[in-house]
């Protein structure tokens, strides 16, 4: 424990270095811009400031895309509140009652639980890493192939049932997205697979591309720049305290989004997409009043907002204690250190403690920067959102072009852009919800891997999933879970999803 | 029967699962105790297709097909082929030539803005982005034959 203090003093004296701060600083207020702007996440984000970092240290690289990630994830709340745009995926939940709260005139105490529960959930999380990620690792890494494969059914099968969309949508979204997955060389026998004799799919099709196309071009080919006048709620400083009532209400939903968020950051996903949703899900089943959930519910700001931050900062500790990405942005950041020669595993902490402990203190930095940021300058960031969308749009399709690009210096990676941008726009046509997509590209490789692997183990044992206790845990959760979202299916019963969904459409509910 | 949005959705992916098990026909499916290169791909296809067949099946839920509204589709197929137009001049013309014609063609062609100020817009951001990433964040973009 000493000893843990005396590095993260170490990390302190580190990230508080003039140059570290400023990275720091610069990180978060682009990672705010990047949530607020729509049609650029966290990932779009990052992907395009990689080149940047090239002629940073290692610290400071880190720390600037770590500041950009967490940085999104207050930002977002921001246009989810004001305008019911989702300024990235993991804030579409604050849409619903951060929006409703806006309306009823409460604009600034929801950005206000939003900034402050975002801030408790990272630093917690932060908190935690510091103290508990040596043993939270060593529980990882006992898992085997069949608990690998149990959780990723199991973070599908979570992701199916949250939905707001029907499970089937959210299912065949996730297998289009596996199947994206496997093309290129199989790891396992080195077969081609549909590469069409294209050399640049040999390594399979990238997450940025993918997630740029439908995020980023398919938002903006969705939105006519006719059509796209905003409704932009601005909130005045003085009007930024909640009331004690709303304190209340709030503090419980981010107690629970923190440890909540935490740990399923550290599940391999969406992890900061699926807390939120979890954590809505969970507000409204113990709320003692579930029917004011998507009319202004102090709890359904409070608690994802805060579960998507502790998320956020919950995916480093498989990141700094394993070097195992647990979603495409964390698999960037990997990337990001390789390219200053530091290799991220367990030996990261000894080999190179001023990149650990100064990225950990940066952390505790960085949030208390959004804090500051987040709250006082909201007016200046909603600015933003004034620039007319004519005007806007053309700058991201050029950053989207420069991120993708620079990522592997491939055109092709580009051309999977634009395809992705127009199947995105298909998608918003038909009602499908493109996350689950994302989601089945990013998990297909370690899901394809552990299934095999499982199943060589067990010498074509399907039980082996039921046979160990972890996993066995995960698949019960996983039937349960798909019995009810079946029952509801079959019988065509209006369960609290379908509910949710015409709250969210804003249709009555009967 | 009315034609739904849900009738035409899962048809396209029952196609696209049968087109996916089509090529996959030369990947050994290997068995349960060696699954091969083509075992998770083939299942994952015929999941496409099962559930595509479910959404037709229920496809009375959805909006009737007509009723989808196809006004941005020319927006966004003119930002396609004008996107597309850039691909495919961005390694031969470089960053900044490229970009400029990239947004005045935006400006001027699908957002009808004036062509004096889109000029100065496109030049304008395009040149600050280059000199902010070739010159204070030392990140070099894509060159043309020009050098820039």
């Amino acid at each position: 424990m000493e000893s843990t203090l005396l590095s993260l003093a170490h990390g302190f004296s580190v990230a508080l270095a003039p140059a570290n701060a400023w990275y720091a600083f610069l990180g978060c207020l682009v990672g705010t811009l990047v949530g607020v702007l729509p049609g650029i996440g966290p990932l779009a984000g990052i992907s395009i400031l990689l080149p940047v970092t090239f002629g940073l240290n290692a610290t400071q690289a880190i720390i600037m895309l770590a500041g950009i990630y967490y940085g999104s994830q207050y930002g977002g709340s921001t246009t989810s509140i004001l305008m019911r745009i989702p300024g990235e995926a993991s804030s579409v939940m604050t849409c619903i009652d951060g929006y409703a709260m806006s309306k009823k005139g409460r604009a600034g105490a929801a950005l206000c639980i939003a900034a402050v529960g975002s801030w408790i959930g990272g630093t917690f999380g932060v908190l935690v890493l510091t103290m508990v990620a040596p043993p939270l690792a060593t529980i990882a890494i006992s898992f085997g192939p069949p608990e690998y494969t149990a959780l990723i059914v199991l973070g599908l099968i979570f992701l199916a049932y949250m939905s707001t969309s029907s499970l089937i949508r959210t299912l065949l979204m996730a297998c289009l997205g596996l199947l994206l997955g496997m093309i290129g060389i199989d790891n396992m026998t080195g077969h081609f697979r549909y590469s069409f004799d294209l050399a640049e799919l040999g390594d399979g099709i990238g997450i940025v591309p993918v997630a740029v196309g439908l995020f980023g071009l398919g938002e903006i080919l969705s939105t006519p720049s006719a059509g796209a006048v905003r409704d932009i709620i601005s909130p005045r400083l003085r009007e930024l305290l909640p009331t004690r009532r709303e304190w209340n209400e709030a503090a419980m939903p981010i107690a629970r989004g923190t440890v909540l968020g935490f740990i399923i950051g550290i599940i391999p996903g969406s992890a900061h997409v699926i807390s939120s949703f979890l954590s809505y899900a969970i507000e409204k089943r113990v709320s003692k009043h579930p029917e004011q959930f998507g009319k202004g519910a102090v709890a359904g700001v409070a608690g994802p907002e805060t579960a998507n931050n502790a998320a956020s900062t919950g995916a480093f500790v498989p990141l700094l204690a394993l070097g195992i990405p647990t979603s495409p942005i964390t698999a960037v950041l990997i990337g990001a250190l390789m390219i200053h020669g530091v290799s991220v595993g367990p030996m990261l902490v000894n080999e190179h403690p001023d990149v650990f402990w100064g990225f950990v203190a940066s952390m505790y930095v960085g949030n208390l920067m959004l804090l500051v940021l987040n709250l006082p300058l909201v007016s200046l960031f909603v600015t933003v959102l004034r620039i007319p969308y004519a005007y806007l749009y053309p700058l991201i399709i050029m950053f989207c072009i420069i991120g993708v690009y620079a990522v592997n210096n491939s055109i092709v990676d580009v051309w999977i852009m634009l395809i992705m941008g127009v199947v995105g726009y298909a998608l918003r046509k038909f009602d499908f919800d493109p996350a689950p997509l994302v989601l089945g590209l990013v998990i297909a490789p370690i899901l394809e891997q552990s299934l095999r692997q499982s199943l060589i183990m067990s010498n074509g044992n399907y039980l082996i999933f039921f046979s160990r206790p972890i996993s066995l845990g995960l698949m019960l959760i996983s039937i349960g879970l798909l019995a009810l979202a079946a029952y509801a299916f079959v019988l065509h019963r209006t369960d609290w999803r379908t509910r949710l969904a015409k709250a969210e459409a804003g249709e009555p509910e009967r | 029967m009315i034609l739904r949005a849900d009738h035409i959705a899962g048809a396209f992916f029952v196609v696209f699962g049968l087109l996916v098990l089509a090529l996959s026909g030369d990947l050994p499916t290997g068995s349960l105790s060696m699954p091969g290169s083509g075992f998770l791909p083939k299942i994952a296809a015929v999941l496409t297709i099962f559930f595509g067949i479910v959404l037709i099946l229920r496809a009375g839920e959805s909006k009737p097909f007509a009723t989808l509204s196809w006004n941005d589709a020319k927006h966004a197929g003119m930002v396609v082929g004008i996107t597309a137009a850039a691909i495919v001049l961005f390694e031969r013309l470089g960053f900044l030539t490229t970009n400029i014609l990239l947004i005045l063609a935006l400006l001027f062609i699908i957002e009808r803005r004036r062509l004096l100020p889109a000029i100065a817009y496109s030049v304008g951001v395009v040149v600050i982005t280059y000199v902010l990433f070739v010159y204070i964040l030392k990140t070099p973009l894509q060159a043309g034959p020009l050098g820039f």
